[in-house]
């Protein structure tokens, strides 16, 4: 009973019991604690981070998933070309095809007439377009004189503009009917029969905010310039110069007055309820659609306002209930697609004639100046060529030095010399390699620039010492036993370890020739010494040819200031990111599959 | 019937050594080894660790070649030919002086594989059905036929350590050697494989030359007929194994097997 008690909960515990904690136990089991969170929190911070890189990375690369095409007919007019069906095929190559795209968007948009917007109208289509049309045609020469419905790729900023990055046309709730006629100056006059504008004039207002603020900061400096002048004129030792300094300090004064002057001006107008306000490029884009039509706004009043057509619109309008009313909030000046282009190509959309199809381009083609034409396919191929020459030196020379390192080399100082130089070439910065490439294969043996055979001799050299170094360990994992055994049976010490030990060695041996290949096929900077960021547009067929690597590519499209190029960019870092997955999942399947155990 | 056979035995010589030295580095450790080996015997090398009888073992096919600080000097003469001759190539030499491990250690491929394979690198078979003959020949002298032989394929890492070592037995009797080597075979079985192999070594007496080094001087007892004590390097003492374990001459020795050192 005793016993019994002395168990309870309450009882204290005899000295030197295993339940009674000690101050240092509580300490250990605190220090434990602390390790296991900084552990998690470690991984925690790393796994966050990649899925922030990885989720930006694939986000961005959307946008280079589809592209934009123009489904319209075309009239292959004979005349116009000057070729006909039986002219040499590179005769109707040289045909221009471009005048007739121009001609073809022209007829369809008979208002743009000035030059910049002519030009603006053209730009909508890609320059690449009538080199395929031309091709096509080219290709199938009876199509001449016919009218043919052919894909045209539509521009990087047509494309940009249906992806929303240049955000959307916010339709506006209307109320009012709309009338529309035209001024004798040939603007037009734009009214609604409810205050259908307000919202449009209030955000066209707070720009003036904005530019009220501006010119308060302008005279905010005035002020300053007021301070300076006032107190040099204190300081100054002459009349002559006081009066100097105060006349620069009045006009100072008479600059800020009218600063603050425009500036409460802007104010005034801002806060006020009515008043016709302009709406140029700095503001919103205020577009109307009626009369079969786009007009836009330039200046504009609650119900009211002053406009012009961007298409042609049936004129006039009389209480119209059938229209709509959008604002842009992206000011015009601030995008390469101006409001002209969104209205052609919002009326080619409502047409039906503007599709977004997937980008297989992407997938098939070379590297182009253009956005909408580049493609990954050439930095594919120059990449695969690129790792076939690296793999082909790189793996029998890496395997073969390891092997005789690891199971024939005697030990001695020459032997060891040689481990540390494999060991400090693992740790040589890439770009050395380029400069060695650049120095030794292009300026002394005269190699051709930016081909796959001096990028992959020097990616070679690169990953030399990694594959020697995995190798190694790899034959110095098969146990002892296996060479004793070989031997034991009268092999020879080459038919040992090319029959037991190098079999055994070979899943850890390809591991690392995998990782280190990996590791080759994101490398860039060695390539750019050797011309490898050259622009390719061919897909290269050869060792020889002129090419490019993926990881370079991502490093020139980066550099590329069409913002459609960000995309691309995204996409090809995705591209890369796959095969790297792939290759060190591969090399992760062959540990698995082909490890043995002792 | 065992004198009558030791009678035999006595006129036959296989291995011959004299004034054996070995170096590993600067350490010397083995002084002086003269011995001669009987053929169609048993004999076992004892003696505490470290004492050189594995070293010794490992001088009479060459295998201490391959260890790079390791220095052999002395005359070994097999059936009258010096193997350490610069013209005696030490594969050949391995082929006739067959060799078990201490750890059993098959190569990781089928069990057929493991016993074809010396036969087939030295030539020794012309068709698939010679290597099958002997394939099965050596399994059968291996005494693991019976057990194996429905399974040949199977990986030869994938039997009990005392099938692997009997399969180690059998792979280095498919070479046809004359002498077999044999160091510690039994230290990493159990008592019943232990019991197994020791009636195999027992059967390979009829036909080759066992030199075998063991930790247990039971072992030796059971096994042996001549036994040579190892201490420190030199060879104490070298004689009939009941000799040995019953009148031995040498202080030493005596007190090795009353177990008063080692």
């Amino acid at each position: 009973m005793a016993d019994l008690a002395s168990n309870s909960p309450n009882a204290a515990p005899r000295p030197g019991s295993l339940a009674a904690g000690s101050d240092r136990l509580r300490k250990r089991r605190r220090a434990e604690l602390r390790l296991k969170i900084y552990g998690l929190s470690a991984i925690g911070i790393a796994a966050a981070a990649l899925i922030a890189l990885l989720s930006t990375v694939v986000f961005q690369a959307g946008g280079a998933l589809f592209s934009t095409y123009f489904d319209k007919e075309i009239q292959l007019d004979t005349e116009f070309l000057g070729v006909t069906a039986s002219s040499d095929p590179d005769v109707i190559r040289r045909a221009d095809f471009d005048a007739l795209i121009e001609r073809g968007l022209e007829e369809r948009f008979p208002l743009a007439t000035g030059r910049q917007e002519r030009r603006e109208l053209h730009d909508l289509v890609s320059g690449g377009a009538n080199f395929e049309l031309a091709e096509h045609v080219a290709a199938n020469p009876d199509l001449l004189g016919q009218s043919i419905n052919f894909p045209l790729i539509g521009s990087d900023t047509l494309d940009l503009y249906k992806q929303g990055a240049y955000g959307q046309l916010d339709r506006q709730p209307i109320n009012g009917l709309l009338s529309v006629s035209e001024r004798e100056d040939g603007s037009l006059d734009i009214s609604s029969s409810a205050n259908d504008f307000s919202e449009a004039l209030r955000q066209v207002k707070a720009q003036l905010y904005v530019d009220a603020d501006r010119l308060r900061r302008q005279a905010s400096r005035q002020e300053n310039a007021i301070r300076v002048y006032g107190e040099r004129a204190e300081a100054a030792e002459t009349d002559e110069e006081r009066s100097e300094h105060l006349a620069d300090q009045d006009l100072a004064r008479e600059r800020r007055d009218a600063l603050i002057a425009e500036a409460e001006g802007l104010e005034a107008r801002a806060n006020g309820a009515g008043g016709a306000e302009e709406a140029d490029d700095e503001n919103v884009s205020l577009l109307i659609k009626a009369g079969g039509g786009w007009m836009r706004l330039t200046e504009v009043n609650r119900a009211d306002g002053t406009g012009e057509m961007l298409t042609q619109v049936d004129l006039p309008i009389e209480d119209s209930e059938a229209w709509s009313f959008h604002i842009l909030a992206m000011p015009e000046g601030n995008r390469p697609f101006s409001d002209h282009q969104i209205a052609w190509a919002e009326t080619l959309d409502e047409a039906g004639l503007i599709e977004r199809v997937f980008n297989t381009r992407f997938f098939t083609a070379a590297d182009s100046r253009a956005p909408e034409l580049a493609g990954i396919w050439g930095a594919v191929v120059g990449s695969f060529w690129t790792m076939i020459v690296t793999f082909s030196l790189a793996f029998p020379v890496g395997v073969l030095g390891a092997i005789y390192l690891q199971e024939f080399a005697p030990r001695n100082r020459f032997t060891d010399f040689i481990e540390v130089n494999i060991n400090n070439l693992a740790a040589v910065p890439s770009i050395v390699f380029g400069l060695l490439g650049l120095a030794v294969f292009l300026s002394f043996f005269g190699m051709p620039r930016s081909a796959p055979l001096v990028g992959g001799i020097v990616l070679a050299l690169m990953t030399l010492p990694t594959i020697i170094i995995a190798s190694r360990a790899a034959l110095r994992a098969v146990p002892p036993s296996i060479r004793e055994a070989a031997l034991g049976v009268g092999a020879s010490k080459v038919q040992a370890v090319f029959h037991h030990v190098l079999p055994l060695a070979m899943p850890g041996i390809l591991t690392g020739t995998i990782i280190g290949m990996a590791a080759a096929l994101g490398e860039t900077a060695p390539l750019l010494l050797i011309g490898m960021v050259a622009f390719i547009v061919e897909v290269p067929s050869g060792i020889m040819d002129n090419a490019t690597v993926l990881p370079v590519q991502v490093f020139r499209w980066s550099d590329f200031p069409e913002r459609a190029f960000e995309a691309k960019t995204a996409a090809a870092i995705c591209v890369l990111l796959t095969f790297l997955v792939v290759m060190n999942a591969l090399a992760i399947f062959l540990r698995k599959r082909f490890e043995r155990r002792w | 019937m065992r004198l009558i056979e030791r009678a035999v035995d006595m006129d036959d010589i296989k291995i011959s050594a004299r004034d054996v030295q070995v170096y590993y580095g600067d350490n010397h450790a083995i002084k002086d080894v003269r011995v001669d080996i009987e053929d169609k015997t048993v004999t076992a090398f004892i003696g505490p660790s470290g004492c050189g009888k594995s070293t010794f073992l490992r001088c009479l096919n060459r295998m201490n070649d391959t260890i790079e600080v390791c220095r052999v000097e002395g005359d070994i003469r097999l059936d009258g030919e010096d193997i350490n001759d610069r013209r005696v190539d030490p594969v050949q030499l391995r082929a006739k002086v067959g060799m078990v491990f201490q750890k059993p250690n098959p190569f990781p491929k089928s069990i057929y594989d493991n016993v074809a394979y010396g036969p087939k690198i030295h030539g020794m078979a012309g068709n698939k059905a010679e290597l099958d003959e002997i394939v099965e020949k050596a399994l059968r002298r291996g005494a693991i036929w019976d057990e194996v032989k429905d399974r040949l394929d199977a990986p030869g890492t994938g039997l009990s350590g005392g099938q692997q070592q009997r399969l180690c037995i059998a792979r280095a009797v498919a070479t046809e050697p004359e002498v077999l080597l044999m160091d510690e075979p039994c230290s990493a079985l159990d008592p019943i494989a232990t019991a197994q192999v020791e009636e195999l070594i027992d059967e390979l007496r009829q036909n080759y030359c066992v030199v075998i080094v063991t930790h247990s001087m039971q072992q030796a007892a059971r096994v042996s007929q001549k036994t040579a004590f190892f201490h420190l390097g030199d060879l104490v003492e070298y004689d009939e194994t009941g000799k040995i374990f019953t009148n031995p001459q040498d202080e030493r020795t005596e007190s090795y097997i009353t177990g008063r050192i080692g």
